[in-house]
Order: structure tokens, then sequence, then C-alpha cells
């Protein structure tokens, strides 16, 4: 299995506004913040951890969100998905700055801390209270340093035709690691997308190589929820975000694996528990009640520790 | 039989019954449920059909039906169906007072077209009747804003529930996750669609009352469709441009057990039906009145007849019929719910029979008995 292992960050407020915003900012509970460079020695007299980020030197991260194309025809009606993690695969150690308009920091501290990313998320002033209960509930989970588990691991050759097909590998939820050789640890290694390929149709063709029977993780229920899975031996975690317009109702998660118990940590939700649990030739599944904007499920083997 | 082997059974019946031209999607179907010994599909009449024809039904002009003419078409079909003289001996045939029976409504073309709150009605008192209490009835439909817009409740007695699977569109927290169908058509994230959870944990007999529908997919919508895709999540995936599934996806839902099994009577509401635009209505022109009721309890014969009825009006209005697979009728879905020559799909109208070959009914007319009743 890959041995690489997902870091353990929470995503920084980025913040320009003038330095009076710091009431306002500090009522929010916001403590740790991202500024430009010469402005942290003020922020930090006024008693916030502030650091410099240069947010030209980062890799630039989109405003997560969905759109409905209700007016193209497609086979599936598959709303459209503005998502950051196949950037953060792509990229791992990087510096991230997202700038994320009304309504969308949330989902983008979300996503960040799935795939450990170090981001910088400039969030609108209207913003910053539920970014904060986000940093809130994240800083609540424990971390622990598992290994990214993937079916497929990618050969990035860098070029726009590839980070096309990371971005709908990801879409469709099928689990990529990039990595610089082939490794048969690997259900698939992809070294290269054919010129000219479509990236949905590639991402498909990926998808009847693998069959849905080998995927390690997939949920039902819903097409606007992403997923990523960290797992060792004795536990596995799930990470699900949502990047729909409202709360998913009744989705189930189907994990390759012996996991025998589970315990869901939803945001927003603190006393929904998973359902439906089953566990039948080595595959665990379970239903979310309600899904808002981010969970994590863990899960564990017979007498393993969350 | 161990749950494997019915699983593999069930995954190898459609494949047996595939004609050679035909490319059908590999079915998997997962249900922890046995089938009863004798399953409410076909039923104890197989191939057998009572045809109520009542004049003054409905009024066509208002399109209120008359309760009084209603009440009479279903006590009548009843007694033939079964031979019994009393009505009450024929419903006990299906129900008794301890059963929890799921009445399962069309209300998707609402407010056009929708399983008539008067045949329900009498349906539902007819279920009081031989001792069933209120509390054990359950209207029920897949979408709540249909269901809301046809006020059932203006109709029914205190305690019947009246029941939507999706509060919210999409919403799949009232199916059940161990009963579904697995499927991969276009592509598809989502391949599952999940039987609703109360057909297995709460209903212990089912009453399925469709319309008499044109369909744009699947041909025409009756006994079959009704109780398959109106039973699942998830299945409008199964079209996709101008292909739709609906030609081996029906009859694999209906025979999910433990729906086969609990789904004991089809009472067909063709008081009014739609003959082109289905399954909505929202353009009168397109709905017809049949002024007609068929009570069985095999859905491949009453669907049967329900092909013959549809077609018969499209030629009388000179539409292409239902049968026709030509792709010179395709056109945009917005030009097919105002013209009945412009097709959305190829129809499907092969559904009942392969229903049929999955043993769910009787699809060749002339060993199909119908007792026709003039009232």
């Amino acid at each position: 299995m890959p041995l690489a292992f997902l870091a353990v960050l929470l995503p920084t407020l980025y913040w320009d506004q003038p330095i009076r915003s710091a009431d306002a900012l500090r009522k929010a509970g916001i403590e740790r913040l991202y500024v430009p460079a010469g402005q942290e020695g003020a922020w930090s007299r006024k008693g916030f951890a502030a650091t410099a980020f240069d947010r030209a030197r980062a890799v630039q991260a989109v405003a997560p969100k969905v759109e409905y194309h209700m007016d193209v025809a497609s086979a599936t009606r598959v709303p459209w998905v503005d998502a950051n993690g196949w950037r953060f695969e792509r990229e791992p150690g990087r510096a991230f700055f997202c700038d994320a308009p009304v309504g969308s920091a949330v989902l983008a501290a979300a996503e960040a801390f799935a795939y450990g990313a170090d981001a910088a998320i400039r969030a609108a002033p209207q913003d910053v209270a539920p970014f904060a209960q986000m940093l809130t509930f994240l800083g609540g989970i424990d971390r622990p340093r598992l290994p990214v588990r993937a079916n497929l691991g990618v050969i990035d050759d860098g070029s726009e035709t590839m980070a096309e097909a990371l971005n709908l590998l990801a879409r469709h939820n099928l689990l990529f690691h990039v990595i610089k050789t082939a490794d048969p640890k690997y259900d698939l290694n992809i070294r290269r997308v054919p010129e000219g390929a479509n990236p949905d149709e590639f991402a498909m063709q990926v998808r009847r190589d693998l069959t849905d029977e080998k995927r390690l993780l997939r949920i039902f229920g819903s097409n606007v929820v992403l997923v990523r899975l960290t797992a060792d031996r004795a536990r596995a975690r799930v990470h699900l975000l949502n990047y729909g317009k409202a709360p998913v109702k009744g989705l189930r998660v189907r994990v390759l694996g012996a996991y025998t118990h589970g315990k869901l940590f939803a945001h927003g939700l603190p006393h929904t528990a998973l359902e439906d649990y089953t566990l039948q030739d080595g595959v665990a599944e379970f239903t979310i009640p309600e899904l808002g904007i981010y969970a994590v499920v863990d899960l564990t083997v017979s007498g393993g520790a969350y | 039989m161990h749950r494997r082997t019915f699983l593999q059974m069930a995954a190898a019946a459609p494949a047996a019954l595939a004609a050679p031209d035909r490319k059908l999607p590999k079915y998997r179907v997962v249900s922890h449920y046995p089938a009863a010994a004798q399953p409410g599909m076909p039923g104890p009449y197989p191939g057998q059909v009572a045809s109520l024809h009542a004049e003054k039904c409905i009024d066509q002009a208002t399109e209120k039906p008359d309760p009084a003419v209603v009440s009479e078409m279903l006590a009548r079909g009843m007694r033939a169906l079964t031979g019994d003289t009393d009505v009450r001996d024929a419903w006990a045939r299906f129900i008794t007072p301890a059963d929890v029976v799921g009445i399962k409504v069309n209300c998707s073309g609402a407010p056009g077209i929708m399983s008539s709150p008067v045949v329900v009605a009498e349906i539902v008192r007819n279920l009081i009747a031989v001792g069933v209490k209120p509390g054990g009835i359950w209207i029920y439909e897949r979408f709540q804003d249909q269901l809301d817009s046809v006020h059932y409740e203006r109709y029914l007695p205190e305690g019947v529930h009246i029941w939507a699977a999706e509060t919210e569109r999409g919403s799949s927290g009232s199916y059940d996750p161990a009963t579904y169908v697995e499927a991969w058509f276009f592509d598809e994230e989502d391949t599952r669609s999940h039987l609703i959870r109360l057909v297995g944990s709460r209903f212990t007999k089912i009453i399925n009352v469709p319309n008499m529908k044109d369909h744009g997919a699947a041909g025409v919508t009756g006994c079959l469709k009704n109780i398959a895709y109106g039973n699942f999540s998830n299945v409008a995936r199964s079209h996709s441009g101008t292909v739709t599934n609906t030609y081996s996806f029906i009859g694999t839902l209906a025979l999910v057990e433990p729906l086969r099994s609990r789904t004991v009577l089809q009472v067909m509401d063709g008081l009014r039906g739609v003959w082109h635009g289905g399954p909505f209505s929202p353009n009168r022109k397109f709905r017809f009145y049949p002024k007609r009721m068929l009570v069985g309890t095999d859905p491949v014969a009453i669907d049967r007849l329900l092909l013959d009825i549809v077609d018969d009006k499209r030629k009388a209005e000179r539409a292409v019929s239902v049968w026709d697979r030509s792709t010179k009728y395709l056109g945009k879905p917005d030009d097919f719910v105002k013209d009945p020559n412009v097709n959305a799909f190829v129809r499907e109208p092969g559904h009942i029979e392969y229903a049929g070959g999955l043993g769910l009914g009787v699809y060749q007319l002339d060993q199909i008995k119908v007792t026709s009743i003039e009232v």
C-alpha cells in the first residue's frame, strides 16, 4: 500500500482587512492568521498568532462550489464541481491560497483539512464566524498520521491534460495518488493520458478497468460529495466533502476492509451517528443520516482504538 | 435457499431472457427477504382481469369522479375477479385485519392525473370494512411535493397515513440500504436503486393503484412501472439522451422481494388517462376519459390491455404508435410534451412482455381472460 502520509495541518484564515477588524475576529473565535508581509507585527500586538503569507507565491486554489448546468444535456445530469483535492494531491507540501467568495470559505477550510494542505483562505467578513466554527470543529478531531489509500497510482507529467484528468478522477471519486514511478501496490498505474482524450471519458475508462468492486471507497445517494481515504491496518478515516447547496440525507458509504466499528464526526450535526452498519465479505457499509458540509468517519477493526 | 444463491439467480434471470439482438445491462439484486409461497405478483389470478366501464364514473367537463359509481365499479370488479358474491369476502382473500397495507398511488401527473382520491378512498373504505385499522393503512408515493398536491387527506378517515419517501428530492434516508438493484447504465456514480424501507419493514401487503398513461420512455406506464419505479430510489438514471433501460429495469425492480410477494392487488384507475406526454399531464388536450377500471392480481395482463388502450387512442388521434422505434420521430423533450408525433426516447413498451418472461404475469392476449362489465 502507498506509504505517503497525510499531513495534519489546520487551514488558516488569510486576512488583509484593516487592523480595526481585530475585535470582530476575536469575537468570532479566530486566533491564528496569515497576513500580508509587513502586517504580522501589528496583528501580533493585537494578540493573534500572525504569520506573513505571500499569496503570489502560493498555488492558487479555486473557490469550491457546485454548478448545475441544467441546459446542458449530459448522460447522468452530473453537476459541475469545482474542487481542490486533486490540486492538493498533485502538489503536496506546497502552500495554497484560496480567495473564497461569500459562502465558500467554510468548505474551502474543510477540503484543505481533508487533504492535509497548508492553505491560506481569504474569507469574506460575513463568513468569518462560520469559518471559525469550522476551525473549532476541525481542531476537535484528532489527527493521526495515516497513509493515504488509493486504487490508482498516477505518474504526473505536469501537463494540462493530466491536470484535467486528475480533476475528473477526483470528481468521480476514483482515489488516486501521484507517484514518481509505477508501483504494483496500486490496482492500476496510470502513466499517461492519451493525446486528445476526453478527460471524462478517460476517467470512465479507468473506472471500467479498475471495476467498482475493487474501489476502496464508494458512496451512494449523492453526486456532489467527494471523498478521501486514509488508513493503516487497524483503522481508516473517511473524509466526506459535500459541495452541494443542501445537506445530503441518507448517504450510503462502502469501504473495502474488515472494519467492525465506525464513529461519525459531522460538522454542524454533533448528535448524528452512523446507521445501518454492516460488515460482510470484507466490506463495511454504513449510512450517514445527514451530511452538512463535511464529516469524518473513523473506522476500526475489532479491538482497535479510534 | 442460501442468500448468495438467491442473488445469483436474480442476477442471471434477465440475461437468460434477453432477445439476441438486445444487449441488456447487468443487474445485481440484493435482498435478504424470501419470496412468499405464492408471491402477490402474478398472484392467485394470473392472466385474469376484471374490466369495468361506467359512462357516469367521471364528469369529463369537471373531471370529478362520482363516488357512488366508483364504489360500484370496484365492488363488481372484486367480485368478478374472485367469484365471491359478498364483496367483503373478496377483499378478505387478500387482506386480513392484522395487515399493514401500503397503497401505492401515482401522483407524477398531478394535478392533471393521479390515482384518484375517490378511488383510493373507496379502497380504504373496503380495507376498513374487512377490519384493517386506519392506522394500518399507508397511502404512499416517492415524492412529497407530488403527493401533497393531491390532498388525499380530504378524502380519507383520520388515522390513515399519507407518506412520501423523499421529503426533499434525492434524499435517501427512507430507502432500505440492504435491499437494492445495482446496475451501471450511463456512467452514473451512484449505481444503486434502493427499495422504500417501509415495504420491507412495515407493510405486509401492498395495493397498486396506477393510472392509464402514455409514457415517453416506457411506452405506457401502468401497474409494472408504478410498482417498480415508484418504489425505488435513483431510477431516473436509467434514461439518457434518447435511450432508456426501462425495457429490462422495470421488470427487474418489480421482481425484487419483498415487493413482489407483498403486492397482492392491482387496481388500475382509468377514469381518466393520458394518451401523450406522459407520465406528466400539463396539457389537458392529451388527457382522455376511458372511464374504466381494471382489477386483478396480474400486473402484466393488465398492462398488456393498457398497451392497446393507449395505442388505440393514439391511432385515433393520428399519433405515432408507442411501438414505433424509428429515430425520425425523436425530438427534444420540450417538443415531446407538445407534439404527439415527437418522441423523447425510443420507447420501450416491450418492458411488459419482458416482465412476463420474468414470471410476473401473462402477456399473450389470447391467454388473458378479461371479464368485461358495464356498470
